[in-house]
């Protein structure tokens, strides 16, 4: 737990604050912000992250792109993402399985869920 | 050529002239008509999103105000009971105090847990604002289609040109089923789904 450096993406500056709250509740306390797929590849180039919690819809690049995107870099093709989004329609859930997400769950999520959801992917 | 067949020819010309006129006319209410009709659909899809929010804003309201009841309640307890502590130590009478202090320790632990109830509440604000966008989303688009309509009317803005509707639109990224209810596929589900394809 105390190793895991996560990302959290998300273009709603609120959902940020309510991830970053939940996951130190979870005692996860190394948490950095991205506010949207594009923001978040820059920071990548920059830091070593072990586990990404990305949002689905944002402007300048999506969830869905950024996932893809990561998956096609040799060197982020393993990072464990778990996408966190308001979209709920069973087709969304099966392209970003297609895409590469480890993980997803759907707005508005609890804490308990939230947890149980990072600790399946790390031990999956 | 006699008077009445130069008069024959020149109503001819007239008729084919106006008959051209109506043709043109038909054809630009004709243009008229499909962005009328999306523009018809897509007004009540508007307000539609924006009686969610009102909606969904009021649960979410009521809800934290439930919980702040309880917390102001448990507060009101907790510093009683510290006034009635701090007396009996002043008076010397320590009985019980460990029990009394246990209790405080409840009712704050309660109200921590409350307070990260109304965080996790806060969520709404998320669900709304993509609500919102897509009904500013939609409500651009029927004027776009209003201002091409005008277009194909002639009618001119008599306050001089605006800024065209694409130059002010800014970048919207929403999820139009955003519902802070209602998910089309339930959690489980989800995880069946990733439980079959062994992701997790």
């Amino acid at each position: 737990m105390a190793d895991l450096k996560i990302l959290a993406v998300d273009d709603s500056p609120t959902m940020r604050r309510i991830i970053i709250n939940t996951l130190k509740r979870a005692g996860y306390n190394d948490v950095t912000e991205a506010e949207n797929g594009k923001d978040a590849l820059a920071k990548l180039k920059v830091h070593k992250f072990n586990f990404i919690i990305t949002d689905w819809n944002m402007p300048e690049m999506d969830g869905l792109t950024f996932i893809t995107t990561l998956r096609s870099t040799e060197e982020f093709k393993s990072v464990p993402v778990l996408m966190v989004t308001t979209r709920s329609v069973k087709d969304d859930i099966v392209e970003a399985m297609k895409a590469g997400v480890n993980n997803y769950i759907v707005k508005p999520f609890t804490p308990d869920t939230l947890k149980q959801k990072i600790e399946q992917v790390l031990g999956g | 050529m006699s008077v009445a067949d130069t008069l024959q020819t020149k109503i001819q010309k007239e008729v084919v002239a106006l008959s051209d006129s109506i043709s043109d006319l038909v054809k630009s209410f004709r243009k008229l008509r499909s962005p009328l009709a999306e523009s018809q659909e897509k007004v009540p899809q508007a307000t539609n999103q924006l009686d969610k929010v009102t909606e969904q804003t009021e649960a979410a309201a009521h809800k934290m105000l439930d919980v702040v009841e309880e917390i102001t309640e448990r507060e009101g307890d907790i510093i009683k009971s510290l006034e009635e502590i701090r007396k009996s130590v002043e008076d010397g009478q320590t009985d019980g105090i460990t029990d009394r202090i246990d209790s405080i320790i409840e009712k704050a632990n309660a109200n921590l847990n409350d307070a990260f109830t109304i965080m996790d509440a806060l969520q709404f604000q998320d669900i709304t604002a993509q609500q919102m966008d897509h009904a500013a989303h939609l409500l651009e688009d029927v004027e776009g289609k209003l201002t091409g309509i005008l277009s194909v009317l002639g009618v001119r803005n008599e306050e001089g040109p605006e800024k065209p509707v694409e130059k002010r639109k800014r970048e919207r990224a929403f999820d139009p089923h955003a519902d802070f209810v209602d998910k089309k596929t339930d959690q489980r589900d989800i995880d069946s789904l990733f439980d079959e394809t062994g992701k997790s």
